[in-house]
């Protein structure tokens, strides 16, 4: 019965959130300068063309008249067709002219979902690694405050956290790909080409999962139970992942919400730099081209995202300690 | 807790498997031809539907021209036939083109005559965006006594017919099928050629291409090509260091310096058919005034801007590439001269730049090498002589939103822009952009610049039209300074060492028929 009214009135709450954003998306990209009907015509179309094509869009209209015909799509699952790229899904430039020769223009929501696996499944990857890495660093840290292998998980943090993740992927290219001759760096061609990227995603999310990890295994590892453990018998190993790192798991997954939410942000730059297929690449050159059904659309379903993501985590962590209520 | 520490470690250790990283670089090993280009296609094939030269590179490949003009510094004029086998201009405005037979195009239907005038009737329509002909569907008369001959007769439009004799070299021949579908029809769906490889499709930004086995000059040896959409110019040299593209292109100067080093790489240079200009906004102030644009152009060192270029720029004075028709180094040229720039000023009413507007110049950042670096430099010399100059550098799509001529003056009062055509023709940069039908991004209207421009295309023969392109038509561009060409582009690719036979256009595009890897 929690659960059903926890997640209907997150879900609620969810669906608001989603609702400000995509106004506040679509406000903002109809105020910026750049006028899309000229780069979707091209720069030589006359200025009568324009307008005539703005008209027939609707894109003359009163931005809240323009919101709710797009929200109207929406609901029904039409988040409508890109300005620019052709069905094929090529990325294009807006030199052509707008005329009905044209191919089919993509439909925004094939776009995402030809996309998004993409750069979930790097995600995903870059968590096991940062996840993987932040134990291997972190939990002996935790056990060992004060001592070097606290010391080491604390340089390596401050090393990781120093490294802007531009540099670090074009670094790693060089070295893993280029001289090592190790991993495919740019493009995709199969899965190994997720691996270089995932990596540098993973030194991103890496500092502050260790720093959290370190310091909630610290202190649970102070509190009574621990002592209380020991003295009935318990082993070592089975006080630490049954009970110390089981109490330390629920910062970790509160900032692991929030590290994933960033994570698509930083996939923007990562995508770009291996030119990944996802949906980082896609919004560049979304934002680039003024393709604003296409920027709307994204924004959309990484609010989604976002929304779920967080109802996910909370729940998750009510369930690990039931003494949280969200 | 010692044991903890070190079973973390050595967990760490275990992380990294060097067998399956190695295996999969193995499977990065490919025979087809990787071409990363720095710029996207357009989502229309119609060759007729854009000027667009990522797209015209992919046409290089795909498709078939009745010559072609390999358009070198020391030889501009040479003409090489492919689908033409002779070209004569019969009378001043009467050309025959006697074509090659046994070609056919990728679908099977074999190339005639019908192509030919099926391409030139629908090329020059005036609703088809690229305008490459010299006037349209009306003023042309295109007859065809036999499969392999074609007349193109001028007469009506009142130009010379050797006008298509280096347009022939930029002109993609289509099927007479295709047009007859109309330009909704597979026209605008797929490539069709009778060039080295066959279209297959379009897989995202990737646009796949196959060998043409029945190719009129011998089959290919490179089996495919890819042709990808790289946008970030590090990404594409990374990804030829590491074996995954053949070949790269628009190297930034440093990028050259980095990868000439590298024995597994082959750097190739060519002076290219782009110029890169400072456009004025002549129909507005006070660019309005030649005075003014004479004043701004004579305090700009084209020297200084070399040097931030490298080898990405070539030194030319002319509104034309040296590899074009025509080309001079006019002796008119404005040079640097704070002096004569402070004179002007004085004279059109501005002593010291006092009372001139505040100005704006516009630049992109992310397609041309180094445009953000010459600009401020521009920016800074103009400044000195007293303009109240302000540096707009826009990201390419807001950028090429600004870019051309509108009613009452296109944004902003300077611009800066190349212009890139794959054909010595020197009309499809002074007539485009200097003629008072089209001034694309000046907006300039000058009857004198009409005349002359109407004058150097009239001309009965070639030699006679050089002769006026270079002592009445250029100079007196060069005299009245709508733009400022300040140097000529030059086209850097850098491929994978073991790729051989590859002929480079001054456009960017290619000729791979002849190419392998050793």
């Amino acid at each position: 019965m929690f659960i059903i009214s926890f997640l209907v009135r997150r879900l609620a709450q969810g669906a608001l959130i989603i609702f400000l954003v995509t106004l506040l998306i679509f406000t903002l990209l109809r105020v910026v300068p750049g006028d899309p009907v000229r780069l979707m015509a091209g720069g030589m179309a006359p200025e009568a063309l324009i307008e005539q094509i703005a008209k027939e869009m609707g894109l003359r209209d009163p931005v809240l008249v323009q919101f709710g015909r797009y929200m109207s799509g929406v609901v029904r699952g039409d988040l409508g067709q890109s300005f620019v790229r052709p069905a094929s899904g090529a990325s294009t430039g807006g030199s052509s002219f707008g005329d009905a020769t044209r191919g089919e223009r993509a439909d925004v929501l094939t776009l995402i979902g030809e996309t998004l696996p993409m750069t979930l499944q790097l995600a995903f990857l870059a968590i096991v690694f940062a996840m993987l890495f932040s134990f291997l660093v972190g939990i002996p840290a935790g056990l060992s405050p004060g001592r070097w292998p606290d010391k080491v998980a604390f340089y390596v943090s401050s090393i990781f956290i120093s490294l802007p993740g531009f540099w670090l992927g074009i670094v790693l290219a060089l070295l893993l790909s280029v001289k090592l001759g190790w991993l495919p760096a740019i493009g995709y061609k199969g899965f190994a080409y997720t691996i270089l990227p995932a990596i540098v995603l993973a030194v991103e999310l890496s500092p502050v999962l260790i720093r959290t990890l370190t310091g909630s295994i610290s202190s649970a590892m102070m509190m009574p139970f621990i002592a209380v453990g020991r003295v009935r018998g318990l082993s070592q190993r089975r006080i630490i992942f049954a009970h110390a790192l089981r109490n330390a798991s629920v910062p970790l997954l509160n900032l692991l919400g929030i590290q994933i939410s960033g994570l698509l942000g930083g996939v923007l730059v990562i995508e770009f730099i291996f030119d990944y297929p996802g949906l980082g690449l896609l919004t560049i050159n979304a934002v680039l081209q003024r393709d604003f059904p296409l920027i709307q659309g994204i924004a959309i379903v990484t609010s989604v995202i976002f929304v779920l993501i967080n109802i996910a985590v909370d729940l998750i962590a009510t369930l690990i300690d039931p003494r949280l209520e969200y | 807790m010692k044991g903890m520490a070190a079973f973390g470690a050595g967990a760490g250790l275990m992380v990294i498997n060097p067998e399956f990283l190695v295996s999969g670089a193995a499977a990065q090993a490919g025979k087809q031809l990787v071409f990363l280009s720095a710029e996207n296609i357009t989502g229309n094939w119609d060759p007729t539907a854009h000027t667009t030269l990522s797209q015209k590179n992919i046409e290089g490949f795909v498709m078939g021209f009745l010559t072609r003009t390999p358009m070198r510094v020391e030889k501009p004029d040479e003409v090489i036939y492919e689908l033409a086998t002779k070209i004569n201009l019969l009378e001043p405005t009467k050309l025959e083109i006697k074509l090659r037979e046994g070609v056919k195009f990728h679908d099977g239907k074999p190339f005639k005559a019908e192509d030919v005038k099926a391409t030139f009737e629908y090329g020059s329509q005036p609703d088809r965006p690229a305008q490459w002909y010299p006037g349209s569907t009306e003023t042309l008369t295109i007859t065809t006594p036999d499969d392999y001959t074609v007349i193109v007769d001028t007469s009506k439009g009142g130009y010379p017919a050797h006008l298509f004799i280096f347009l022939a070299s930029y002109l993609p021949m289509l099927s007479a099928t295709d047009i007859a579908a109309g330009p909704s029809g597979p026209l605008s769906q797929r490539l069709n050629g009778t060039g080295p490889y066959k279209f297959v499709e379009q897989r995202g930004n990737d646009t796949v291409l196959e060998a043409y086995s029945d190719y009129f000059l011998g089959a290919p040896t490179i089996p495919g090509i890819s042709f990808n959409f790289v946008g970030d110019s590090t990404t594409r040299m990374l990804s030829l260091m590491n074996g995954q593209a053949s070949i790269v292109e628009r190297l930034e100067p440093e990028q050259v310096a980095t990868l000439q080093g590298n024995e597994k790489v082959a750097i190739s240079s060519v002076v290219s058919v782009e110029n890169k200009y400072l456009w004025f906004r002549c129909s507005k102030p006070p660019f309005d005034d030649p005075r003014v644009r004479m004043a701004a152009c004579h305090a700009i060192d084209r020297s200084m801007l070399l040097e931030i270029l490298g080898e990405a720029g070539h030194a030319s004075a002319n509104y034309v590439s040296p590899v074009k028709f025509g080309y001079i180094d006019l002796p008119n040229y404005p040079e640097y001269s704070p002096e004569k720039c402070q004179a002007l000023l004085a004279e059109a009413g501005f002593p010291k730049g006092q009372g001139l507007p505040e100005l704006e110049y516009i630049t992109s950042v992310g397609f041309y090498p180094k445009t953000k670096e010459y600009g401020e430099v521009i920016t800074a010399m103009l400044q000195e002589q007293g303009f109240p100059v302000t540096l707009s550098v826009l990201e390419i799509a807001a950028w090429n939103e600004r870019l051309y001529d509108r009613p009452g003056g296109g944004p902003g009062h300077m611009v800066d822009c190349g212009w890139s055509t794959g054909s010595p023709e020197p009309d499809l940069v002074l007539r485009t952009h200097f003629h008072s039908s089209s001034k694309r991004i000046t907006g300039i209207v000058d009857p004198e610049l009409d005349a002359s421009l109407d004058k150097e295309r009239s001309a009965a023969s070639l030699e006679e039209r050089k002769q006026i392109l270079q002592t009445e038509t250029m100079p007196m561009i060069a005299a009245k300074v709508p733009s400022f060409s300040l140097f000529t582009s030059v086209m850097i690719h850098a491929m994978d060492k073991s790729l051989t036979g590859l002929f480079i256009y001054p456009d960017g595009s290619m000729d791979a028929s002849k190419g392998a890897f050793a």
